[in-house]
């Protein structure tokens, strides 16, 4: 029997959530945006964006974590790389901005909390670091890899043929969890997690690249932790 | 993931460096004939339907698996697909028998739809990874990339795998089927022609990158 590889995932109740300061979008709309991909392009030439499948359970059924921007615009945390950077490094660093998440177990991190009113998040922190010395947020494979061939909004999951200069490359990579871990998040965000049944063939509401990570995830086999 | 005692992290991770890269060979240099036809073993739907509940009855979960082949043309990967009665259009495999394993099962299968029975040379399919698995909760037809939630008894398991073609070889194929070469660009999207798991195959591979090799 081939056996499909294994994803632990733990309930969303064994995470905790803070707050940090607003991380605000760089363009107000679509045009913007695609109008400043052309100048990045013009000066360093296809840009490669990472994203991240972070997976929690919740009543045994897989959720994935996603932002919400104002009410209804989702996306997977992650962002551009930086001319010639690695994508792994790169990932953990977007992650790192946009949620707070730590990659490494260390005491050093307590040196961060300065203010009283963060009290409960640094006792938190402290349990955190004891508890997960077994396990750490660790970046797993590559589940997708997604093409835009011009400064339009459509994207397709391999190269178009003819398409000789694609403008953006951007890759999904699967997240391990630890069993604890504390996100801060943008208080102009959101984060939920949304159930893989959700997403499944609703394009409408996530678009192609998020409502079809279902399919993508179908190969794993995924160990619901409860604690 | 392995982890160093002293608290710092060292897991095997995933490098950048880790390629998933696929060769494909043009389609000119494989060739195709034809052989005596496989029956159909349904009529209709219901047919179907009935056949898959006393299945269920007496085995339990059905297991189908089913076979990602993919040759080069116009510089595109095109993935072979079998077209049946003008207008179905099914991935080479099929359903396991009762305690058969996934890999065996799918060999019997390639043997049975894209080569002589009795052939002198067998043909040794080199089946790669599991991309992707679909979920039936009922006979009827619709299918799931998970297994929906409050389902205990599923009634069918899908599981598609890649198969790598060596650089050529022979495909005979039963004359009441036809076999096609048909462009991920074609298939991408197109669930109405396709259906759900074929028309999600580009999103499964889209994490390789096609090494077309031309002899």
């Amino acid at each position: 029997m081939v056996t499909s590889p294994v994803v632990n995932t733990y309930p969303l109740s064994s995470y905790t959530f803070g707050t940090k300061e607003p991380k605000m979008e760089k363009d107000t709309s679509v045009a913007d945006r695609l109008a400043r991909m052309k100048v990045n392009y013009m000066k360093e030439g296809m840009r490669t964006s990472v994203e991240a499948i972070l997976l929690v359970q919740e009543h045994n059924h897989p959720h994935i974590l996603l932002l919400q921007i104002g009410n209804t615009f989702c996306k997977l945390p992650g962002g551009r790389l930086k001319p010639g950077e690695n994508e792994i490094e790169g990932l953990k660093r977007k992650l790192t901005s946009k949620l707070g998440c730590q990659f490494t177990c260390s005491c050093a991190r307590l040196a961060e909390i300065i203010t009283l009113d963060e009290y409960v998040i640094v006792k938190k922190l402290i349990e955190h670091t004891f508890i997960s010395t077994k396990n750490v947020m660790a970046i797993g494979e590559c589940v997708a890899i997604w093409w835009r061939p011009n400064f339009e909004t459509i994207m397709y999951p391999y190269c178009p043929p003819h398409i000789t200069k694609p403008k953006e490359c951007k890759k999904l990579f699967l997240v391990h969890l630890s069993e604890r871990e504390y996100f801060a998040v943008p208080k102009n965000l959101k984060l939920l997690a949304v159930p893989l049944f959700e997403l499944y063939d609703n394009v409408q509401r996530y678009g192609p690249v998020i409502s079809t990570i279902p399919q993508q995830l179908s190969r794993f086999q995924f160990n619901m932790i409860t604690t | 993931m392995s982890v160093v005692a002293n608290g710092d992290s060292h897991e095997t991770e995933n490098t950048s460096d880790q390629s998933y890269v696929l060769d494909i060979y043009p389609l000119s240099s494989y060739y195709f004939g034809s052989k005596e036809p496989i029956p159909f073993k349904d009529q209709t739907l219901d047919d179907r339907i009935q056949r898959m509940k006393s299945n269920y009855a007496a085995h339990g979960l059905r297991t189908c698996v089913e076979a990602v082949i993919l040759v080069e043309l116009f510089k595109h990967p095109h993935l072979l697909l079998l077209q049946v009665r003008n207008s179905i259009f099914k991935l080479p495999g099929g359903r396991l028998r009762p305690g058969e394993s996934d890999i065996d099962g799918l060999k019997r299968k390639l043997k049975r739809k894209l080569s002589l029975n009795e052939d002198g040379n067998e043909i040794d399919w080199e089946v790669g990874e599991c991309l992707g698995m679909w979920w039936k909760p009922d006979f009827e037809t619709l299918l799931f990339p998970y297994l929906p939630p409050n389902v205990k008894r599923p009634k069918e398991c899908t599981k598609l795998f890649l198969v790598k073609l060596p650089v050529s070889q022979k495909f005979i194929v039963p004359n009441n089927m036809k076999l096609l070469a048909v462009p991920l660009c074609q298939i991408h999207d197109n669930q109405k022609t396709y259906g759900p798991v074929i028309s999600g195959v580009p999103q499964l591979l889209s994490k390789f990158s096609f090494n077309i090799i031309d002899s």
